[in-house]
């Protein structure tokens, strides 16, 4: 099975890092689908079929908690698994973001952070990493 | 309290470069800096327990190698100075995000604001909008194959040393 990952990032080096270390998990990878914004990433999300989406917190229009807020109220998006990607360090923050369902990876990350934690929250096996 | 301060702006952010771009920093003990006109620079200001500004000011060099192995490209491309610029504040926004929680740990909150690349022709402390008032409170100097990293830390007052980790 093919993974269709939205990214939302204002920062387009931080997308292309991403992309790259995707690249090196080994998950399967469909469509690579990019935001620059919460709002973007919601509009991203309404046009195109997503099977997990990437979230920085901190960015400009509407930052990646809010985002993840409005997927809550939106029933075609809650279901969709987030995982965020910020520098935030402070445990309260971060826990108020596990708590609406998302996981946590902290910057810088590596590629096996990534792989492991999709892998977690997508429940793929090493069957279908190949 | 300096020379703890410095010691762990030096660590995270040669953690950071080498995490976030394959590069290997080693500290500076001359402390002298390269010409400014030889370098970009860049700032991030945080308020929260204790506020402030964090300057990196950068070699060229090293700038172009960061936002190249950034991206991934291949030998021989080169970023382009959007680029370049966005990695610089992507790379300060991981120090300080990194650095605020190893000096005070992760039981408080600090609001990071949106990195920004510094004018060339201004004085840094000016062109980053510090108050007067901000003392420079630690200043780390590294090196690098490609050139240096010089690092500053304005804070308003002084950190109690109750807030500083053991």
């Amino acid at each position: 099975m093919a993974i269709n990952i939205l990214i939302v990032d204002d920062s387009g080096v931080m997308r292309s890092m991403i992309i790259k270390t995707l690249r090196m998990t080994g998950v399967p990878l469909g469509d690579i689908h990019q935001a620059g914004n919460g709002r973007e990433g919601l509009d991203v999300l309404g046009e195109q079929w997503i099977d997990l989406a990437i979230v920085d917190i901190n960015m400009p229009v509407m930052n990646g908690e809010e985002m993840i807020d409005r997927m809550q109220q939106d029933p075609e998006m809650k279901g969709i698994p987030v995982i965020v990607v910020s520098t935030e360090g402070s445990k309260a923050r971060i826990e108020r973001l596990e708590h609406k369902g998302a996981v946590f990876i902290h910057k810088p990350f590596t590629a096996e952070v990534v792989r492991d934690t999709i892998n977690s929250i997508l429940g793929l096996g090493e069957n279908d990493e190949s | 309290m300096r020379a703890e301060l410095e010691d762990i702006m030096s660590q995270v952010t040669i953690d950071t470069l080498e995490k976030l771009a394959f590069m290997f920093a080693f500290s500076d003990e001359s402390g002298e800096d390269p010409p400014r006109d030889s370098t970009v620079a860049g700032s991030v200001s945080f308020t929260g327990p204790f506020s402030g500004t964090l300057i990196v000011m950068i070699s060229i060099e090293v700038l172009q190698e960061l936002a190249a192995n950034m991206l991934g490209l291949d030998d021989g491309e080169e970023a382009t100075q959007d680029h370049q610029f966005d990695a610089l504040k992507e790379t300060m926004n991981v120090i300080c995000g990194n650095l605020l929680p190893a000096i005070a740990g992760d039981e408080v909150v600090f609001d990071i604001n949106v990195p920004m690349v510094l004018p060339a022709d201004q004085e840094m402390k000016k062109g980053a909008g510090i108050p007067d008032a901000h003392e420079l409170s630690a200043k780390v100097n590294l090196d690098l194959d490609e050139g240096q990293c010089v690092l500053f830390l304005f804070l308003d007052g002084k950190i109690s040393k109750g807030i500083l980790l053991p």
